[in-house]
């Protein structure tokens, strides 16, 4: 429990540095220091709301625990050019993001593992020996790279895939959830899941693969095989389970880090997520709203980083049972 | 009845860390490494070659890559397709793919190795002076590497470039400040373990001042991982550089791989399937990234010992 | 006669070239009785009885001689019926030897299970009452095997190789990572499992104390080769090969008259290019010419067996080894 504890403190600390970082860097930016919530855009009384909300006529330390406490509410300020309320926007397209990365990230860690556990038990031959440069090789690639190449074939070319966006234009749903397990939605989806998996999935292979080598070398393994038992039971039910537990941690890291990367593969395919918004924040220097989706993407890192530690520490039985001696 | 079992090709066994700058040695490794690694061999091989191309890219491409080509009538020179005069086409703007392509080397190679050194020192000494002196030298250093590595990377470097301005030295400071923290924990790690051993313990025992110790004894040990984690932070540096220029926010003067897959994307040559504008900066750029993976992964098994040796 | 090794050689593909690790090492196990599997590291023990279990790690083979098992010949193809059910081994650090993300409870049931083909429920009584047999408390179960101390650990090994109720049990150093007076108590735990079960027993060791605690018969194994075996209490008091002379110096009795301790100088030769002949010569203070010409042949007296072509003279060797000053001479000739 204390470990628990202790794993929060440090993430949650991280993430309070993060937001630190990121108040003075939006401080120092080009223009007065209201620049950073209020822009012409806004009409008057939006204004005078930002300028009250942030306390933009206090001292910078006030500021400071303003903008905290507004982050804890969950107020972000208002978008310059949407002249909408940031966190609005942003939980809009959250489960964009939200979809396309677990989609991904799952299916290249059940490839991954399977592949890699099948790479370690074909140690030494020559399908080894080509297939990890090959892997490294998709690690090697710019993941937009990928997307793009697959875009200009399976989708302009062969015509499988719509082109991009998350929706043909003209359709109509009746809530969320009907709108995301439409089937229109789904063939937007797979390309750029496609993609991902394409690129992730070479982490997961090459860490099972890494792993298997190791623990089959693991003096219980010799033993399991003294017992006799089935190769089936030790390769799987003990090599394999010992193998998986900094896989799965790995996962977890993932999804943290994914968040992050996926801005290049949302932008690729239009996919209306949040790293998208990010870009298009920036380049139109629409401080509020980029602010927002970089807090909101470091925040869903810090939390999978604490649900990774999480994870490892109720996993491994020689951390989450103490000593009895 | 006699079962004979394949016998396996081995690698040398790892440097034992000794004191000292043992030179000849080291250089011997460094050397012949790759000719027991076909892999790390082909990876020298990209790298001895895209320098080459860095170095002599006027000679090779005959054509500016700035240069917009108009015919002797005063037209456009448009997406021309791969042919004998062109050999891999025009872009849509009239520049000369194949001349980007060989200057574009230049940028990656610069940006590729500026990260890596600033990776490998920053990483380096903070590595060894965390590892070495502890207390809360350590905490504060660790602390740091922490927060640097709790920043989403590629977010990061977005916000930073977007308004900072599109240059592509805050793209290898952002990349650099980034990517650190990792050499610095596993020489961290790697210099606890040294600090323990024998021959460490000695010289202290004899009286040798701490930075000696550090310089003389320790050092020599560490920089192949040095090299080892910079090798890997060429391809990501490089990788960075060309994502944040397909998003816009890069030098639109610049001349890398990364800009032509902007300039190919946002005109529309993915529809228009001319794979000769988009394909070969890729190729490009997996041919230098999956080198600089070889090399490390072939250093990687000489320089690192393994914990539980076979 | 429970277990006959006859001429076994075990060969390793090592980067320099095959290492012979045991080459013609031949013993026996009669029924019943715990025969002590003695030499220094790397001489070949540990080897050869995994190598009876037919598990040999992935650069290793037999290269030539026979195990036979209760009369049958077995080979790593045969053996995977016998593995645990008749032939069992307790390894020497149960903590890497045991899966530390399973409880041991749940280990031992899976091997009940799994190879003995009991049911669940059987298999959890059958586990406390093998718990209860080593003299560990039922509720243990359903601890991982970080939890136990050192001592536990090695007696819920010795409960996990008992599960199928084997003949054979091959030791492998089973106390030597303990303290003395765990090791004491193991090792009296041992005796009366053998003793209760009628377990036949290798019990493979580099300290010839145990084997004069536990041991009815003793093999003493150097350089790969058996190079002297009897029973126990002859060897140890009156071996007849100048290693085990100088074994038996090398470990001083607590209660005897201060003697000082008289190491064996110099090591064992590399098993890559054995040398011809007595492969102790280099290290022997009574080395002859002939002993390095030619295979050593072994001479046996009432079932006590030495491979030295001095046997004739051993008693007064013996008396000679007991003097410091003719190891001393050793090693004056093997610096020389």
């Amino acid at each position: 429990m204390k470990l628990v504890l202790e794993r929060f403190a440090h993430n949650a600390l991280a993430l309070l540095a993060v937001t630190t970082i990121l108040f003075f860097m939006f401080r120092l930016m080009p223009g007065t220091p209201l620049a950073a919530f209020i822009n012409e855009n806004l009409n008057a009384d939006q204004q005078q709301a930002m300028l009250q909300q942030f306390g933009l006529d206090r001292p910078m330390w006030q500021q400071y625990f303003i903008y905290l406490g507004n982050l804890l509410t969950g107020e972000m300020g208002l978008s310059f050019f949407q002249r909408r309320p940031v966190t609005t926007i942003l939980l809009e397209v959250l489960p964009n993001s939200v979809i396309l990365t677990l989609c991904s990230l799952i299916i290249a860690y059940i490839f991954g593992v399977l592949a890699g556990a099948w790479l370690a038990w074909k140690r030494g031959s020559w399908l080894e020996r080509i297939a990890v440069p090959a892997v490294l090789a998709t690690r090697a690639a710019p993941e937009f790279w990928i997307g793009m190449v697959l875009l200009a074939l399976l989708s302009f070319n062969l015509g499988w895939f719509p082109s991009g966006g998350a929706s043909s234009p003209g359709q109509a749903y009746t809530s969320n959830w009907q709108r995301i397990a439409s089937l229109d939605y789904l063939q937007h989806l797979a390309l750029p899941v496609i993609t991902l998996a394409l690129y992730l999935q070479g982490l997961p292979l090459l860490l099972m693969r890494s792993n298997m080598l190791e623990v089959m070398h693991e003096e219980f393994v010799t033993m399991a095989r003294m017992k006799g038992l089935s190769e089936w039971r030790i390769v799987i039910g003990h090599a394999a389970r010992n193998a998986l537990l900094p896989v799965v941690t790995a996962f977890a890291l993932g999804v943290g880090l994914s968040m992050g990367g996926n801005v290049v593969i949302e932008t690729v395919f239009s996919w209306p997520g949040i790293g998208r918004m990010l870009v298009q924040a920036v380049s139109v220097h629409d401080y509020p709203l980029a602010q927002g989706a970089f807090l909101m993407i470091a925040a869903v890192l810090a939390v999978m980083n604490f649900v990774a530690d999480l994870l490892y520490m109720t996993l491994d039985p020689r951390v989450s049972h103490g000593r009895k001696g | 009845m006699v079962e004979r079992a394949e016998s396996r090709g081995v690698t040398p066994a790892p440097l034992p860390a000794r004191s000292g700058w043992r030179l000849p040695p080291m250089l011997r490794r460094l050397v012949t490494m790759p000719l027991r690694d076909p892999f790390a061999f082909a990876g020298i091989t990209i790298y001895v070659l895209f320098a080459l191309i860095a170095l002599f890219a006027d000679q090779l491409a005959p054509l500016d890559p700035m240069e917009i080509l108009f015919t002797k009538a005063g037209k456009l020179v448009a997406n021309v397709a791969p042919g004998a005069e062109f050999p891999f086409g025009i872009i849509n703007l009239g520049r000369d793919i194949y001349a980007q392509l060989i200057y574009g080397s230049r940028s990656a190679l610069a940006v590729g190795l500026s990260a890596a050194v600033i990776v490998a020192t920053v990483g380096t000494v903070v590595g060894l002076l965390s590892g070495y002196f502890g207390g809360w030298v350590d905490s504060l250093l660790m602390r740091i590497a922490d927060m640097a590595l709790s920043l989403p990377f590629l977010p990061f470097v977005i916000v930073l470039t977007g308004f900072l301005g599109a240059d592509t030295r805050n793209i290898v400071l952002a990349v650099a400040l980034l990517l650190w923290p990792n050499s610095a924990r596993v020489i961290r790690s790697q210099v606890l373990t040294l600090r323990e051993r024998a021959y460490v313990e000695a010289a202290r025992v004899t009286g040798a001042s701490q930075w000696r110790i550090l310089f003389v004894h320790i050092a020599p040990n560490i920089l192949p991982l040095s090299f080892v984690y910079a090798a890997i932070a060429i391809g990501w540096a490089i990788i960075t550089e060309a994502s944040v220029n397909f998003l816009g926010f890069g030098d639109p003067t610049s001349v890398s791989w990364g800009m032509m897959l902007q300039d190919a994307f946002s005109s529309q040559a993915l529809s228009r399937g001319q794979y000769a504008w988009f394909v070969p900066p890729g190729i490009c750029i997996i041919l230098v990234v999956v080198a600089g993976f070889f090399i490390s992964r072939g250093y990687e098994e000489v320089f690192m010992p393994r914990l539980r040796g076979r | 006669m429970m277990l006959s090794v006859e001429d076994l050689q075990i060969h390793y593909a090592t980067r320099d070239g095959v290492a012979r690790a045991v080459d013609g090492a031949s013993f026996q196990v009669p029924e019943g009785k715990i025969v002590g599997l003695v030499g220094e590291s790397g001489c070949g023990k540990t080897t050869a009885v995994r190598a009876i279990m037919g598990v040999l790690s992935e650069n290793g083979w037999r290269a030539g001689g026979k195990v036979v098992f209760k009369g049958t010949p077995i080979d790593e193809k045969n053996t995977r019926p016998l593995l645990w059910r008749e032939i069992a081994y307790v390894p020497q650090s149960a903590m890497s030897s045991l899966d530390p993300v399973y409880t041991v409870g749940a280990q031992i049931v899976e091997v009940l299970t799994k190879r003995g083909g009991v049911s669940r429920s059987a298999a959890k009584t059958r586990s406390a009452e093998l718990f209860d047999l080593v003299g560990l408390s039922e509720r243990r179960l359903r601890d991982y095997p970080h939890q136990f101390s050192g001592g536990m650990r090695q007696r819920a090994a010795i409960a996990m190789a008992l599960a199928l109720t084997p003949s054979l049990l091959l030791a492998d150093e089973p106390v030597t990572a303990l303290d003395v007076i765990v090791q004491r108590q193991i090792l009296d735990t041992l005796r009366e499992l053998q003793q209760r079960l009628k377990l036949s027993m290798v019990m493979v060791t580099h300290d010839i104390s145990v084997v004069a605690y536990l041991c009815d018969e003793v093999v003493v194994m150097y350089a790969g080769q058996v190079i002297e075996s009897g029973p126990v209490r002859e060897v140890l008091s009156r071996p007849r090969h100048p290693y085990t002379m100088g074994l038996r110096n090398a470990f001083p009795d607590l209660l005897s008259n201060a003697m000082e301790l008289v190491p064996i100088h110099g090591s064992p030769p590399d098993l890559r290019e054995p040398p011809p002949g007595c492969r102790f010569a280099p290290r022997c203070p009574f080395v002859q010419p002939a002993c390095t010409s030619g295979p050593i042949p072994a001479a046996i007296r009432d079932g006590h067996l030495s491979a030295c072509l001095r046997d004739s003279e051993a008693d007064a060797l013996r008396t000679l080894a007991l003097d410091p000053v003719t190891w001393q001479r050793s090693l004056n000739s093997a610096m020389s």
